[in-house]
């Protein structure tokens, strides 16, 4: 109980600096001061802690940490959105790996499942990042904002369901033999699982792809609904396999970032180290918080965010 | 009670397996790279305060004005402090290309044509995207 208490006024610290540093470096963001005045190292120093608290917030609320940075970094520090894209891609992309092989080793991600969903997810999102480095930046800007705030309706009305019954997979799942067995932790015992509806899943991963590849979003918002919701894969199979769809992914349109000088290392590997460290610490104060509440902030964080950046296309 | 078992299949283990591997040495290098650069402990091709002064920039404007590590010409001078950091970053770009190859092979030796042919056909995207053929490749 005592621990529970601290954990949660841990959590709330660490939301409460979120906001708290985020207005101050948007006020010298947006500030008459030219950009030069304010030294290199302090905007890469504050873009470590402020990628490490978001970490920590990221995997409390259960989302990737891409989709909560590139709407917020864009909004509030000096990089240009190109930038900061080509970044979002990475730390989405470190994250995945990091998660990939233990994910892997337990069974819980499924390499047909994935292979089958992202060879079409990747082309897409080669197409993604292809038109997003094309489009002016008002629309990247508008079509960003109205993006986040989809994302955040999503997110709070989503449901999901840990053990689909699926009784009649769908014949293209049955010749691209996607089914599998995995412990289940929860219920201490192995769950035998098949898929459904997987041309759909196709369609959908193919948007999903798209649209990640477009904003440099880490795509697990979407990825986890359409596995878990549309194919009626586990929960947990579904989140798994979700982190490896996204390596594969991201990591096609990462590369069109880096043909098209997107990727700024000194804004870059402070962000993946910052994120990876944050999730670290993240996950082990996961079971000390209530994750509903840092869920519900993250949410509002979204909102205000995806509303800034829609503004910011409006030249507002 | 049942005990844990593990569902991995073989191919699973030896993508998970280099996947590990690969990765830990993706973050060695990404921090090394980076300490090299930030405290200038290798000569640079582009001093930091300039990139500081241009990061506000479309991509295309920075790179019109300034010549930074861009795409594979990177490589032609590798021993500056933010060429190195940029390296580590497309290694980060290279690690699953890798995993998917190790993939393939390992479903062409257990005779599985669908998942050979999946793994190389993701594997001939990731090369596509990182040739840089669509996206100008420098």
């Amino acid at each position: 109980m005592v621990l529970k208490h601290c954990g949660i006024r841990i959590v709330f610290s660490v939301i409460a600096m979120v906001l708290f540093l985020t207005p101050g470096l948007a006020f010298a963001a947006g500030s008459a001061v030219p950009v030069e005045v304010t030294a290199w190292w302090v905007w890469v120093l504050g873009l470590f802690v402020f990628t490490f608290l978001l970490g920590i917030v990221a995997v409390i609320a259960g989302v990737g940490g891409g989709v909560l940075y590139v709407p917020i970094v864009s909004s509030f520090f000096p990089f240009h959105i190109d930038f900061v894209r080509g970044t979002g891609l990475f730390v989405a992309l470190a994250g995945a790996l990091s998660a990939g092989s233990p994910l892997l080793r337990k069974g819980l991600a499924n390499l047909k499942l994935a292979l089958s969903m992202s060879l079409i997810g990747s082309m897409s999102s080669i197409a993604g990042a292809l038109v997003g480095l094309a489009l002016p930046e008002n629309v990247i800007q508008m079509s960003l904002g109205l993006t986040i705030l989809g994302i955040t309706i999503i997110m709070f009305l989503a449901k999901n369901s840990a053990y689909p019954q699926i009784s009649h997979p769908d014949a293209l799942s049955r010749v691209l033999q996607i089914y599998g067995i995995y412990y289940d932790e929860h219920l201490k015992k192995d769950v035998e699982w098949q898929i459904h509806r997987s041309p759909v899943g196709l369609a959908l991963f193919t948007l999903i792809g798209f649209m990640a590849g477009m904003f440099g979003l880490g795509a697990g918002w979407a990825n986890v609904p359409v596995f878990n919701l549309v194919l009626g894969a586990p929960l947990r199979v579904s989140v798994a396999t979700s982190v490896f769809v996204l390596s594969i992914n991201d990591t096609a349109a990462a590369w069109v970032y880096l043909h098209k000088g997107a990727v700024l290392p000194l804004i870059a590997v402070p962000s993946v180290a910052g994120m990876m460290l944050g999730t670290k610490i993240g996950a082990k104060l996961l079971t000390k918080v209530h994750t509903n509440v840092v869920r519900r902030v993250v949410i509002g964080l979204l909102a205000v965010a995806g509303l800034r950046a829609l503004l910011k296309g409006f030249g507002i | 009670m049942k005990q844990e078992t593990i569902h991995a299949d073989k191919v699973q283990l030896a993508y998970a397996g280099i996947l590990g591997k690969a990765t830990t040495l993706g973050i060695a290098f990404i921090i090394i790279g980076y300490i090299l650069y930030a405290f200038q402990l290798l000569p640079l091709s582009l001093p930091i305060e300039q990139v500081a002064a241009n990061w506000h920039l479309r991509a295309s404007e920075f790179h019109h004005q300034l010549d930074a590590p861009m795409g594979w010409s990177c490589f032609s001078d590798p021993a500056k402090g933010d060429v190195l950091s940029y390296i580590s970053l497309i290694y980060l770009g290279a690690v699953t290309m890798l995993c998917l190859f190790v993939a393939g092979i390992a479903f062409f030796r257990e005779k599985n044509i669908i998942y050979t042919f999946l793994s190389f056909a993701q594997m001939a995207v990731l090369i596509f995207s990182a040739a840089g053929i669509l996206s100008g490749g420098h």
